[in-house]
């Protein structure tokens, strides 16, 4: 390897300081200019408050990242788990069937269920008693691909809000039994012959993704701001010189 | 939106401190007045009105509102938004998060309930002098700094009438200053400069505490070393104004040079006098970068064991001397309350035309003040900008830069005095300098982050991509 001394020499080189930098005065007066760019920026430019703040547009001056956290909120990102909910039929009854699934694929084994049964109701089996214990909850997902009729889903895109007594934290069937209703033409309560699936108001991917055939567009890629610089485009001549090859 | 709001916040602020101005003098004009009408000594009246208004009031309320401000300006500068939290329980203010203000607020009722601590082994008087002696040296200096230029009472607005009425004889002078004609100035800043370490090295000694001892140690010896480039800086300005008074050498600044184009400012005729000084205070005042008697990481500090307000002292001092350095430097070197305008342009004479002597000293005032501001800013962005100094680095940058500059500073400005007694020689040179200061700023190339080269792979330096 010939390139050994050069290599010592660009040690020792970045280490010492050039007879401009000894000055001091005018390395100073450089620094002094950087920081009031920024203050000059962020006091007088305006603050985009959109709580994406990884992507908020630097064009209006300011540069501040904060997020204000309670008045702003990240939004979380596409597929986020969030707490459970137990999905309701149209005629508000879960649509859970009671089958233990979940409870038997939960290796926390937060899920607690205790089953009851419909006299007129093609599905005959459903849950008396549905509790998650949300401080045991390891937030796996396993529940939501176990369930065979898509009666335990994630898609409440919050997460546990704290509590102030253990208790609190054990979700039971009237706080997990939420958010919009869904129906799939399968449903035998639903099954007929000009039956069409219906859309799904809370999830509209959901359908789209994974009962049809019409493609997805995808997400636009994100435009480069301040703080999400473009990756560094090396040349095949600067990553030879580096590597010293 | 944003730029539109801050824009009159600062049109404002202008007004506000115009107006407070306005009262100061009518304030010690009336005060003068009644003093005049009681013992025949106006002067006397004067001078307490400005102790409470200038020092009470103007110096107080810019060091604590500094406190905030350096929170909320280090936060603009490092892309942050700052402290916000604090709100008033007022109806209509609740949501209102007021500029950080009611932090200070906050802030000033923790520390004056907080528990007044002293550990037992203290020495307890001077323990309990320690903090009085740095703030109240710190306080004082600002008594021989002029904010607004002498009126006659006559010229103030119910003043004269109150003159009139009490029968007193209404052409005594006002100025906002405490000390106006105070021969020793300059060197009284010096002396009580001086004296603020005692208060550091007393509550170093005092607290019983290793690390409080190392912190007053360090704090002396950093005073030892700078408090004479302090001196020497200033040594050159003495020579070309031929005085030591603050006053006589802001009047001196609005004199014009090369016919009136250039305002004979201390910093066109001192630049490195001016670096050397501003460098040497804030070597003198403890602040970043020269912050070797606290530290936070490593011996916490001379003020370890005090709590509470005795604290606050501490705190509030470092704040007060920002705002005297600030006052005294735009005195010495920025022309003081003079505006910004060549002489030759008769600003200031058309202002007095226009608005009278009254209203030319409030403009004037309210100009010295918004230097002051910004030179609080300046000295801020600096602290914010700079990494600390490593301790025998400030020794080394004292003894062996600062002092010899200092010196030959003295030399060529009394050489250039010499031959040319009417300044523009020194301003020629005093222009190059800066000139010089500004082109290699400006000019040199700027380092690019470099790379660490290994071989067999490359380490990406300065973008943090790889």
């Amino acid at each position: 390897m010939a390139s050994t001394k050069e290599i010592k020499r660009t040690a020792e080189e970045t280490a010492q300081l050039s007879w401009y930098q000894r000055l001091f005065v005018p390395e100073v007066i450089r620094g002094l200019a950087v920081t009031t760019r920024h203050f000059l920026r962020n006091l007088f430019g305006g603050r985009d408050p959109s709580p994406d703040f990884a992507y908020r547009k630097g064009s209006l001056g300011n540069q501040v990242a904060t997020l204000q956290y309670p008045e702003e909120r990240a939004p979380y990102p596409v597929g986020y788990r969030g707490t459970h909910r137990l999905v309701p039929r149209e005629d508000g009854k879960p649509r859970c069937v009671a089958c233990y699934m979940c409870a038997t694929i939960c290796p926390a084994q937060c899920i607690y269920i205790e089953a009851g049964e419909y006299e007129d109701d093609p599905i005959e089996k459903y849950p008396t008693v549905f509790v998650i214990d949300q401080l045991r909850c390891v937030v796996c997902g396993l529940c939501v691909e176990a369930c065979p009729k898509d009666a335990i889903r994630m898609d409440t895109y919050q997460h546990t809000p704290p509590e102030y007594t253990r208790e609190g934290f054990v979700y039971p069937i009237e706080r997990l039994l939420k958010g919009p209703a869904v129906s799939h033409p399968s449903d035998p309560w639903l099954r007929r012959k000009d039956s069409a699936q219906p859309e799904d108001q809370h999830f509209p991917l959901h359908g789209v993704a994974e009962h049809s055939t019409e493609p997805v567009e995808p997400r636009e890629p994100y435009p480069v701001g301040p703080n999400h610089p473009a990756p560094p485009v090396f040349t095949e001549e600067e990553v030879r010189k580096a590597s010293g090859s | 939106m944003r730029a539109a709001f801050i824009s009159a916040l600062i049109v404002g602020l202008c007004a506000l401190i115009a107006a407070v101005l306005a009262l100061f003098y009518i304030a010690a004009g009336a005060l003068g007045v009644v003093t005049g009408a009681l013992f025949d000594k106006p002067y006397v009246g004067v001078a307490v009105a400005n102790t409470i208004t200038l020092l009470l009031v103007l110096v107080m309320v810019i060091a604590s509102l500094l406190t905030v401000a350096e929170r909320k300006w280090s936060a603009l500068m490092q892309d942050r938004i700052g402290p916000n939290r604090a709100r008033l329980g007022l109806p209509g203010l609740r949501d209102k998060a007021l500029l950080g203000i009611p932090h200070f607020l906050a802030d000033g009722i923790k520390m004056l309930t907080k528990e007044d601590f002293v550990p037992a082994h203290a020495s307890g008087f001077l323990y309990t002098l320690a903090p009085m002696l740095a703030f109240g040296t710190a306080f004082v200096l600002f008594a021989v700094v002029p904010v607004a230029p002498t009126v006659p009472a006559s010229e103030i607005p119910l003043v004269s009438g109150l003159a009139a009425s009490l029968g007193v004889d209404g052409f005594f002078p006002v100025s906002l200053q405490v000390a106006p004609g105070y021969d020793p100035g300059v060197l009284f800043i010096f002396a009580f400069a001086g004296i603020a370490v005692f208060g550091t090295a007393l509550a170093g000694w005092a607290s019983n505490n290793r690390l409080a001892l190392l912190g007053g140690l360090r704090g002396s010896s950093q005073m030892v070393a700078y408090e004479i480039a302090l001196g020497m800086s200033l040594v050159g300005l003495m020579m070309i104004f031929q005085t030591l008074q603050l006053e006589v050498m802001t009047e001196g600044q609005n004199r014009g040079l090369f016919g009136g184009i250039l305002p004979a400012w201390g910093i066109f005729l001192q630049p490195i006098g001016f670096i050397l000084y501003f460098t040497a205070s804030f070597a003198e005042l403890k602040r970043p970068p020269f912050d070797a008697p606290e530290g936070e990481s490593e011996i916490v500090g001379y003020f370890v064991e005090y709590s509470g307000m005795r604290f606050g002292l501490f705190m509030i001092s470092e704040f007060i001397g920002t705002v005297v350095l600030g006052g005294v430097v735009s005195a010495l070197f920025l022309g003081g309350y003079h505006l910004p305008f060549p002489p030759a342009w008769g600003v200031e004479e058309w202002l007095r035309a226009t608005l009278g002597d009254f209203g030319l000293a409030v403009v004037l005032g309210t100009n010295f003040v918004l230097k002051v501001i910004v030179l609080c800013w300046l000295q801020l962005a600096i602290r914010w900008t700079m990494p600390r100094f490593r301790f025998d680095k400030i020794q080394s940058l004292g003894w062996k830069i600062l002092l010899p500059a200092a010196l030959a500073n003295i030399a060529v400005t009394a050489v250039l005095l010499l031959a040319d007694p009417s300044l523009e020689l020194l301003a020629i040179v005093g222009l190059a300098e800066i000139l010089f200061i500004v082109g290699l700023t400006a000019l040199y190339p700027k380092k690019q982050p470099t790379s660490l080269v290994l071989p067999g792979r490359m380490m990406a330096g300065g973008t943090g991509h790889h």
